[in-house]
């Protein structure tokens, strides 16, 4: 489903060169559900935001759903976004001056759909996430947790093959963090290819597999002695 | 072809007091650019109203003489053969006016001599042949036999009695007589019974008369004298008239060392100062129209940079989510034209009640329909033009920024 194999990206200034991945290698596998730990700093956004095409690349290859992205143009690049990817940011980043059900409809209207689908896959999108009678309320009328359950039905709209989670519980209280993880947990069974990058151990261990990212590099935590008692918090 | 109407009418609808100043703005600029537009086309029509004669063939000459005023026919005449001697000179006469000259001398008009309110005040030209010289088209019947003309001093001074003829324009035959002929109809000036001899197409009366009666001029059996603030009108042959213009001023001094040559113009140049006032309103119009059209463009470009840099974050994230740089763009187009829209359509209300006020105020006409369209397409198109760099700096947004801000 992603692979990228070697894939560096470099931030260059004048005077210096930052890499932010190095080597970097992984695969996830179609259903998959993936968590993505590490320090601040280590490169996990990094890896997300690249392997949501939202930024490109400095060297190595990264296929999507067996797609070789590094050609691709702008245009191209949105409309996979739009049609495989679905993302869940931490800060929720729902667009304000919109209410609930037109935050959900605005990558279903980026795919050309007709009204009548935009509505029936909107309103399914709601239920699922127990929001369907807030459909006509504003981000700012709603708790954290509804407003990223918001997020998470924008993103189950579209039925996107793969599901892209930043932090998704990084801004929430433990009540509602639990019913996130829960919802996505939830959305994995049902088929989902989900990757989430976390730094919290306990939501990580929930995934199926935990791939550790150290300056911009994905380490095996076992041959890394130093890491040994992270690894035994994140699998405990 | 993605159209986000509705979602753009909600955001709106949260950004009331901005969207609201620049629909205003745009309306406001709406009626006056109908407005003034129309004001424009208007002057600009007036001031290429035929006057009815050759225009580029004509010059006018005005003298003052020092000294008794002895013997005036001998000095016209003298003064006429003076003219016509001059090479490129086709016909000479005296006349009291020229069309959109600086003077008109107009005389009531009656259909019966009892008539107590006359029927109109016409503008009356004098002057031996002033129609051929000035080149007045015949349309029917003639025009004054020289041998029909008497000196308007001695008229005035009622030593002769004149011949009874005259000649109206098509316009002046219509309004006196719409349903019939003039040709041979009679009517009155002063005291005087005027046969209708001849009809000419068009003669534009001069003065600051109403526009509906510029044509409604005729012409008298009456032979001008300088004396009686009469001008030489010289018709020169095509293209001499700048030529004609120094030799005529120069043969008139030659009649007299001493006399004034007052003015000496081309006929062009009489009409130029004519229309001296409608061109500088129509300049000073079209000035307020382009920079009403500048600020309101000023206005919609800061109001999208400032939209653009405020809705930066969500424009990230409507590119991570899907939107291509030409649907960010067309978000901000169509967010645009929505808005010149609303204040198209409360501009064309505003230009016709502005219009009505002129035509209460100024007794202006009525605002033809089509200038609505015209202000309003010119209005689209300043927004298109407008929000295109902002709309083109939100495009280059990465979709990253939903990420990182």
């Amino acid at each position: 489903m992603l692979k990228m194999t070697h894939l560096a990206k470099v931030y260059r200034t004048e005077v210096v060169e930052t890499y932010a991945l190095r080597d970097f290698n992984i695969d996830v596998k179609e259903g998959e559900f993936v968590a993505v730990t590490g320090p601040s700093g280590s490169g996990k956004t990094t890896f997300l935001t690249i392997a949501g095409l939202l930024e490109t690349f400095t060297g190595g290859h990264y296929h999507l759903d067996g797609v070789e992205v590094s050609q691709l143009d702008d245009n191209a690049r949105s409309r996979i976004r739009n049609e495989k990817i679905g993302f869940i940011f931490q800060a929720f980043n729902l667009i304000p001056d919109l209410n609930v059900f037109d935050n959900v409809e605005v990558p279903l209207r980026y795919r050309g759909m007709k009204a009548a689908e935009r509505k029936q896959r909107i309103m399914d999108a709601l239920e699922r996430v127990g929001l369907a009678s807030r459909a006509k309320h504003y981000p700012a009328e709603l708790s954290g947790g509804q407003q990223q359950r918001v997020a998470i039905a924008r993103a189950l709209a579209g039925s996107p093959r793969l599901l892209l989670a930043d932090e998704p519980t990084g801004n929430l209280d433990t009540q509602m963090a639990r019913g996130v993880m829960e919802l996505l947990e939830e959305i994995h069974r049902e088929g989902a290819t989900i990757v989430m990058v976390t730094h919290d151990p306990e939501l990580a261990a929930r995934a199926q597999r935990n791939v550790h990212v150290i300056d911009g590099q994905v380490v095996d935590l076992a041959e890394e002695p130093r890491f040994h008692a992270h690894a035994h918090l994140a699998n405990s | 072809m993605r159209l986000d109407i509705a979602p753009i009418l909600s955001t709106l609808g949260r950004h009331k007091l901005t969207a609201t100043l620049i629909v205003l703005q745009i309306a406001l600029t709406c009626a006056i650019l109908c407005n003034a537009t129309f004001l424009i086309s208007d002057r600009l029509r007036w001031m290429q109203t035929p006057s009815g004669i050759d225009d580029d063939r004509i010059v006018r000459l005005m003298v003052s003489d020092i000294g008794p005023r002895a013997d005036m026919h001998a000095r016209v005449e003298a003064d006429l053969a003076a003219l016509r001697a001059i090479p490129g000179v086709e016909a000479v006469t005296v006349t009291n006016s020229l069309p959109f000259g600086p003077s008109s001398w107009n005389t009531p008009v009656r259909l019966t001599r009892d008539q107590s309110t006359p029927s109109l005040e016409a503008a009356a030209y004098y002057g031996e042949a002033v129609g051929e010289t000035l080149g007045l088209r015949l349309v029917a019947g003639r025009f004054i036999r020289p041998d029909e003309y008497t000196w308007v001093d001695d008229h005035a001074a009622k030593q002769v009695r004149g011949s009874p003829v005259v000649v109206v324009t098509q316009a002046l035959a219509q309004r006196l007589f719409p349903d019939q002929s003039a040709i041979g109809r009679s009517i009155f000036i002063g005291d005087e019974e005027l046969h209708i001899v001849g009809i000419v197409e068009r003669l534009a009366r001069a003065g600051d008369q109403s526009r509906s009666g510029v044509y409604e001029t005729l012409l008298l059996p009456w032979r001008m004298v300088t004396a009686y603030g009469g001008g030489f009108a010289v018709r020169a042959r095509p293209g001499e008239a700048g030529r004609v213009r120094q030799a005529a001023a120069a043969a008139l001094k030659a009649v007299d060392p001493r006399r004034v040559i007052i003015e000496k113009r081309l006929y062009t140049e009489v009409r130029d100062r004519y229309f001296a006032t409608d061109r500088a309103t129509t300049v000073l119009l079209a000035g307020v129209c382009v920079a009403l059209l500048v600020v309101t463009a000023l206005g919609i470009v800061g109001l999208v940079s400032f939209w653009v840099a405020q809705r930066r974050r969500q424009i990230g994230i409507r590119r991570a989510l899907g939107a291509s740089r030409i649907d960010v763009l067309r978000y901000f187009q169509t967010e645009n034209f929505l808005l010149a829209s609303m204040g198209i359509a409360l501009g064309m209300v505003l230009a016709y009640a502005i219009n009505l006020l002129l035509m209460r105020e100024y007794e202006l006409p009525r605002l033809p329909f089509g200038y609505l369209p015209v202000g309003a397409v010119v209005l689209w198109l300043l927004g298109q033009a407008a929000v295109l760099a902002p709309a083109l700096r939100a495009a280059s947004v990465p979709p990253v920024v939903a990420t990182r801000g």
